[in-house]
C-alpha cells in the first residue's frame, strides 16, 4: 500500500457536544466497529496466537510454546532487520523533513507558477510503489539503465547492488515518493500563519532567515509532529517498494522488519517465527505512535486529550 | 492430513467467533470468479489443474503437452497456469495452504517434495509405478532419486535433465584474444584480461541467489569431491567445518574481489533473464548457468546461438582438487506430484496424463527441440540439426558424471535452503567472512 | 538541466505591488525558489524518462541517448502490454478500489458521526479508542492471520479477498479525519435540526453529509490511492491471473519483459495514466482537501 500511515491524533473533545443522547447513535458506529474487529483486531490476536505455534504454511498448526519466539530472538536476522528499519526511519525522516518544510514554506505564498509546481510535485504520490520501484530499477540498472546509456561513469554506480548505495538509493526513492505529500501538509500549515505576525517582525527588522526560525517554525510545530509521525510510522510499512526494488538485498542490507517477516513466513515456511516478527512490528508501531503522540500532546497545552 | 483442517478450524474458531462469517462471505460475492481458476483441490467434474513455470524454453513444450492431452481426451480437461520462477515458489505454498493448490504440483523434487510428503499433501505413487512398469521403464532411472522420499516415490520425473554448465561468448573470447579456461587458475587469469577489455568476466543474477549457489556447488565439488555436501545433507553435526569449504569460500570471495562479476550483479534477477542478456549482448564473457539457458538464449538472443556465438563446457577442474572433474550439479529432472486433496476424478486425469502424454514421442521430441535432454530414455537419436552438438554434450555430461548432485537448495528443506541462500548472498556481498559463513551454516544443519 | 534553468524566474516577475513592508517581505526567495526548481527536476526526470522510453523500440533503446525523445516513435510496446491482458487487470483494480472504498467511507462516516454526536457514551469511547489504536497496526503485521481468515471464508483467490481487509484498514484514519470535521459543525445547527424533528439518521445525511463533503473527498481519495496501489494483499491473497490487480501485474511484467525496458516503461505509463488523468480533473479538490484533512 502507498499508505502514508496514521497521523498523530489529537482528538478534540468539544464540551458542547457531550450530550446525553449518545444511546440513539451508537448503532451507527457498529458496522465500522464490527468490521474493524473482524479484520483488524482479531487478526492481531491471531498473530499473537500464531507466534506460539509451529506452522509451515500448508500443514498442521501445532502449538509449540515459546519455540518460535526463541528462534526469532536468537536469529541474527532480527537485530539486522531492526537496525535496517531504524536506519530507514531515521534517514528518511532526516532527509524528508527539512526539504518538505523548505518547499512547503516556499510554495505557501500563492503565485501562479508555484501552484503549477505544486501540481507537478504531487505526481509521485499517485504512482504505486511497485511502479516506482520498477521505474528506478530499470533506470538505475548498471548494464541497461540510464548511466550505461549516457555513458556517464558517475551515474553508472552499482546503485542497488552495493549495501551502502542500496540503502542510500532506497532513502532517495522514499523521499522522492513522499516529500511531495509532506510539502503539501506544510504548505497548508504555513498558509494558516497570520501575515500580521510577519509584518510585526519586519518592523523589528527581522530578515527572512530570522523570521523562518522565530515565526514559521514555532507556528508549524504541531504540523511537524503530525508529518513526522506519518513518516516514522509509515516507514515501518515499506514493503512493496523494497520487495520489488531489492527484495531486501543485496544480502540483507535493506531487509527491514516487514521483509524479514515475509521471508520467514512465505519463503522459509516458518509461519510461527514470522508471526513473532509481526508482533514485534506491531509493538514498535504502537510504541512509536504513543511516543510521538505524547510528544505532541505535551507540547500541545491548549488542547485537551480526548479519547 | 486429516487433522489439518481441524486444527486450523480451532484457531479460526477463536478468530471467527460468532461474528457471522457467512454474512461476510455473502457480502464478498462481488469478486467475480472466472471459470477455470482456483478449482478447489484440483477441479470438479472432468477437469484437473496443472501449474508450472512460464517463459521459454519450457512453457511452449508444456502448453503443447496439455493441448495434446486435451485434444485426445475430449471428455476431460487439464487447466494450466504458469508463473515466473521466483513467484511460483511462493505461490505454490500459499495456494496449498489455502487448499486451492493444483491437482498436479510441479517442482524440483528433493527437500521441497519431502516437506509436502511430511504434510501429506502429495500422493504416494509407488504402487502406481509398480502397476505401470512400462511407464517407469521409459524414464531414466537416475532421475527417480529426487522423487523418492523414505523409499517411496512421490513424483513423476518429467521434462529434462539439466546439468549446470559454464557458458561463454565465443565472439568475446575471440575479440579479447583468449582461450576458454581449463582450470580454476586459468579462470582467475582471464578475469583481469576481460576487465581490461571492459567486458564483465562473468554474468551473474545475484539477486536470485540460487544462481550464486551454483558457484559454491561446483567449487566445493572440484576441491573436495561430493562427500562434504553429502555429510551436510545427512545432517552430520558441523559438517560445513571442512577445510575444503573454507578454501572454496575464499576462492569465491577472491573472484568477487577481482571484479569477476558484472557491476551490479547483486541487483540482477534471473527471472528477467538479464543475466542471459549480458552474455548474448557481449557485455559479459562467461556465465555459469543451468543447461536450460541454451533455450533462453536461442529464443531471446537473436542470431547469437544460430551464428555459433555460444560455447559451453563442464565446470573446469581446480588445481590440486580431489573432486572428479566429470561430476556435475543440477536438476536430474523436474517433478510432477499429484495433490492428495484432489478429487478422485482429477487424480485419475492426472494419472492418465502421466502414463500417456508425458511419456509419448511428441513430449520427447518437444523437449529435444527446446534444447534440452529429456528424462525419457532413448532420445539420443533425436539429437539432430543445429542443437545436436549441445544436446550430445549435455547428455554426455549427465550420463558421464560420476556424481550428478542435486542443487543444494532443492535438496535441503526450504527452511535450511533459505538460510543457505541468504548466507551465500552475503558471501558474494563480502558481508560475511568464510569463517562466519561456516558457523552460520553449521547452525541450521539438519533443520 | 538546461531546459530547467531557462524557466527559472527572474526577480522582476516576483515584484508585485503592495505596501512597502509587504514588498520587502516578498523579495524573491532565491533559496526556496532554487530548491523548488531543482526538486521539480528530480521529480520529473524519472517520469519523463519512463514516458519517452515507452515509445522507443528495444533495438534503439540501447543505442540512443536515453534522455532524448525517440527518433523512431513506436506504439509496439503499448500493443505488447495491452495484449498481455492489462485491460482486465485494470478492471480488477477498479472493482477492488470501488468495492472497498464505498462501504469503507460510508461506515466510517456513520461511525465518525456517532462518535461526535454521542460523545460521553461509554461504548462509543471504547470504539473510538479501538480505532485510534488501529491507526498503529500496520497491515503487514497481520497479513498471516488475514490470509487464514480469507481461506476460512472460502474467498482465497477472489477480488473479495482483497476488498474485505482493505475496508477494515481504511476505517481508522477515515473515522479520525471525518470526526474532526464533524466536530467543527456548530452545535446550533444540530439543535435546530432536532427542533425540526429530524432523526439522527436524517441529520446525518441532510446536515453532516453536505458540511463534511471536503473531508469525505479527502478520505475517499487518500484511501482509494492506497487501495489502488496496494501490493501485499493481492500478492498473498490471490494467485490466478484472472484476479490480478495492476501493481501485481506490473511486478509480473517486469519479470516477463526482462530487459525489454521500453515494454516495462509502457506498462508503467499505461497503468498510471488513468490515475494521472483523474488527478488532472480533480486536483484542486484533492490538494485543498488533503491540506485541510491533514493540516488539522
Amino acid at each position: 500500500m502507498t499508505t502514508i500511515a496514521p497521523p498523530v491524533v489529537r482528538t478534540k473533545e468539544s464540551p458542547r457536544s457531550s450530550g446525553g443522547r449518545g444511546g440513539s447513535v451508537v448503532w451507527m458506529a457498529l458496522p465500522a466497529f464490527v468490521w474493524f474487529i473482524f479484520f483488524g483486531i482479531i487478526p492481531l490476536i491471531g498473530v499473537l496466537a500464531l507466534s506460539f505455534t509451529t506452522w509451515n504454511g500448508f500443514g498442521e498448526i501445532v502449538p509449540s510454546g515459546l519455540d518460535s519466539w526463541r528462534a526469532t530472538l536468537k536469529d541474527p536476522g532480527l537485530p539486522n532487520a531492526l537496525w535496517v528499519t531504524f536506519l530507514i526511519m531515521a534517514l528518511s525522516w532526516a532527509v524528508q523533513t527539512p526539504l518538505s518544510i523548505l518547499l512547503g514554506v516556499f510554495l505557501a505564498t500563492s503565485k501562479r507558477y508555484r501552484e503549477f509546481l505544486a501540481v507537478l510535485f504531487f505526481i509521485p504520490l499517485l504512482l504505486s510503489s511497485a511502479a516506482i520501484a520498477i521505474t528506478y530499477k530499470s533506470l538505475l540498472d548498471p548494464s541497461f539503465g540510464l548511466g550505461s546509456g549516457l555513458g556517464v561513469e558517475a551515474l553508472n554506480q552499482d546503485w542497488l547492488g552495493n549495501a551502502t548505495l542500496a540503502m542510500a538509493t532506497l532513502i532517495f526513492i522514499v523521499s522522492w515518493q513522499f516529500i511531495p505529500f509532506h510539502t503539501l501538509i506544510y504548505q497548508g500549515a504555513v498558509r494558516q500563519i497570520p501575515t500580521s505576525m510577519y509584518e510585526a517582525s519586519q518592523i523589528d527588522g527581522a530578515g527572512r532567515v530570522r523570521q523562518f526560525f522565530s515565526i514559521t517554525l514555532p507556528q508549524i510545530k504541531y504540523t511537524v509532529i503530525t508529518s513526522s509521525t506519518l513518516m516514522v510510522v509509515g516507514s515501518l510499512t515499506f514493503f512493496d517498494l523494497i520487495y520489488v526494488l531489492t527484495a531486501g538485498g543485496p544480502g540483507d542490507a535493506t531487509r527491514a522488519l516487514a521483509l524479514l517477516m515475509y521471508r520467514q513466513g512465505f519463503q522459509a515456511n516458518l509461519m510461527g517465527p514470522a508471526s513473532a516478527i509481526a508482533v514485534i512490528l506491531v509493538l514498535v508501531g504502537l510504541a512509536l505512535s504513543l511516543l510521538l503522540r505524547r510528544l505532541g500532546g505535551r507540547a500541545d497545552e491548549s488542547q485537551s486529550e480526548g479519547a | 492430513m486429516t487433522n489439518n483442517p481441524i486444527s486450523r478450524r480451532n484457531f479460526l474458531g477463536l478468530a471467527a467467533g460468532a461474528a457471522g462469517a457467512a454474512a461476510l462471505a455473502a457480502c464478498g460475492s462481488d469478486g467475480p470468479k472466472a471459470p477455470g481458476t482456483g478449482s478447489t483441490g484440483g477441479g470438479g467434474g472432468g477437469s484437473a489443474s496443472y501449474w508450472s513455470l512460464s517463459g521459454p524454453p519450457g512453457e511452449p513444450v508444456r502448453k503443447a503437452a496439455i493441448e495434446r492431452f486435451n485434444k485426445a481426451n475430449a471428455s476431460t480437461k487439464i487447466e494450466e497456469l504458469y508463473f515466473q520462477n521466483d513467484a511460483y515458489k511462493q505461490k505454490i505454498k500459499t495456494s496449498l495452504g489455502a487448499n486451492q493448490g493444483p491437482t498436479m504440483i510441479w517442482g524440483w523434487g528433493g527437500g521441497g517434495l519431502k516437506e509436502y510428503v511430511n504434510s501429506n499433501l502429495v500422493e504416494d505413487l509407488t504402487d502406481w509405478f509398480g502397476q505401470n512398469a512400462a511407464v517407469k521403464d521409459k524414464i531414466l532411472a537416475s532421475s527417480f532419486g529426487a522423487a523418492t522420499v523414505n523409499g517411496k516415490i512421490y513424483a513423476m520425473p518429467i521434462e529434462t535433465v539439466q546439468p549446470i554448465v559454464l557458458f561463454y561468448n565465443k565472439k568475446v573470447f575471440e575479440r579479447v584474444g583468449v582461450q576458454p579456461p581449463k582450470s580454476w587458475g586459468e579462470i582467475m587469469a582471464l578475469v583481469p584480461k576481460f576487465n581490461a577489455a571492459k567486458v564483465a568476466p562473468f554474468s551473474l543474477a545475484g539477486q536470485s541467489r540460487w544462481t550464486n549457489m551454483m558457484w559454491l556447488e561446483f567449487l566445493l565439488d572440484r576441491t573436495a569431491g561430493s562427500e562434504v555436501f553429502d555429510r551436510v545433507f545427512a545432517g552430520e553435526k558441523d559438517a560445513w567445518s571442512d577445510p575444503a569449504v573454507l578454501d572454496m569460500l575464499t576462492k569465491i570471495q577472491d573472484l568477487v574481489k577481482a571484479n569477476g562479476f558484472q557491476k551490479g550483479f547483486s541487483s540482477t534477477t534471473a527471472d528477467s533473464n538479464a543475466d542471459q542478456a549480458l552474455l548474448y549482448t557481449g557485455k559479459a564473457a562467461m556465465m555459469l548457468h543451468g543447461s536450460w539457458s541454451y533455450g533462453i538464449q536461442t529464443a531471446n538472443g537473436g542470431n547469437f546461438v544460430k551464428e555459433d556465438g555460444l560455447g559451453w563446457m563442464n565446470f573446469p577442474a581446480v588445481e590440486g582438487g580431489k573432486g572428479d572433474p566429470s561430476n556435475t550439479v543440477g536438476n536430474p529432472g523436474q517433478y510432477l506430484s499429484i495433490s492428495s486433496k484432489a478429487t478422485p476424478e482429477a487424480k485419475e486425469i492426472a494419472k492418465k496424463f502421466f502414463s500417456t502424454t508425458l511419456v509419448d514421442d511428441d513430449e520427447k521430441s518437444g523437449w529435444v527441440k527446446s534444447g534440452g535432454v529429456p528424462v525419457l530414455k532413448n532420445s539420443d537419436s533425436l539429437f539432430t540439426g543445429g542443437d545436436a552438438q549441445f544436446l550430445k554434450d549435455m547428455a554426455g555430461i549427465a550420463n558421464g558424471a560420476k556424481v550428478f548432485a542435486q542443487s543444494w537448495d532443492q535438496a535441503l528443506s526450504p527452511t535450511a535452503a533459505e538460510t543457505l541462500l541468504d548466507n551465500i548472498a552475503k558471501l558474494f556481498q563480502l558481508q560475511v567472512s568464510p569463517q562466519q559463513w561456516v558457523s552460520a551454516m553449521n547452525g541450521v544443519i539438519g533443520k | 538541466m538546461a531546459t530547467i534553468t531557462k524557466h527559472a524566474p527572474s526577480p522582476t516577475v516576483t515584484g508585485t505591488p503592495g505596501s512597502r513592508l509587504r514588498r520587502r517581505a516578498r523579495s524573491y526567495n532565491w533559496f526556496g525558489g532554487g530548491l523548488s526548481w531543482v526538486w521539480l527536476f528530480i521529480v520529473m526526470l524519472p517520469i519523463y524518462w519512463i514516458v519517452i522510453t515507452s515509445f522507443k523500440t528495444q533495438d534503439t533503446y540501447f543505442v540512443t541517448n536515453p534522455l532524448l525523445p525517440p527518433s523512431d516513435f513506436t506504439l509496439t510496446n503499448y500493443k505488447t502490454v495491452i495484449e498481455n491482458d492489462v485491460i482486465r487487470y485494470f478492471f480488477n483494480s477498479v472493482i477492488v478500489t470501488v468495492g472497498a472504498i464505498v462501504p469503507a467511507v460510508a461506515i466510517s462516516f456513520m461511525a465518525a458521526y456517532a462518535i461526535v454526536r454521542g460523545a460521553g457514551n461509554r461504548l462509543l469511547k471504547v470504539m473510538n479508542s479501538v480505532f485510534l489504536m488501529g491507526l498503529a497496526i500496520p497491515l503487514q503485521a497481520v497479513i498471516i492471520p488475514v490470509y487464514l481468515i480469507i481461506i476460512k471464508l472460502q474467498m482465497y483467490d477472489t477480488l473479495a479477498a482483497i476488498i474485505l481487509p482493505s475496508i477494515a484498514f481504511a476505517i481508522p484514519l477515515s473515522v479520525l479525519v471525518l470526526a474532526n470535521f464533524i466536530r467543527d459543525v456548530p452545535k446550533e445547527l444540530f439543535e435546530s435540526m432536532r427542533m425540526d424533528g429530524a432523526t439522527e439518521w436524517g441529520t446525518l445525511w441532510r446536515l453532516a453529509f453536505p458540511l463534511t463533503r471536503p473531508a469525505l473527498v479527502t478520505v475517499t481519495i487518500y484511501n482509494a490511492l492506497g487501495i489502488w496501489n496496494g501490493f501485499l494483499l493481492p500478492l498473498v491473497l490471490t494467485q490466478s491471473p484472472d484476479q490480478r490487480t495492476i501493481p501485481l501485474a506490473l511486478a509480473n511484467f517486469s519479470g516477463q519483459f526482462g530487459i525489454n525496458i521500453p515494454a516495462i516503461a509502457a506498462s508503467v505509463t499505461l497503468t498510471t495514466l488513468p490515475i494521472v488523468l483523474l488527478y488532472a480533473i480533480g486536483r484542486r479538490q484533492l490538494l485543498s482537501g488533503l491540506t485541510a484533512g491533514f493540516g488539522k
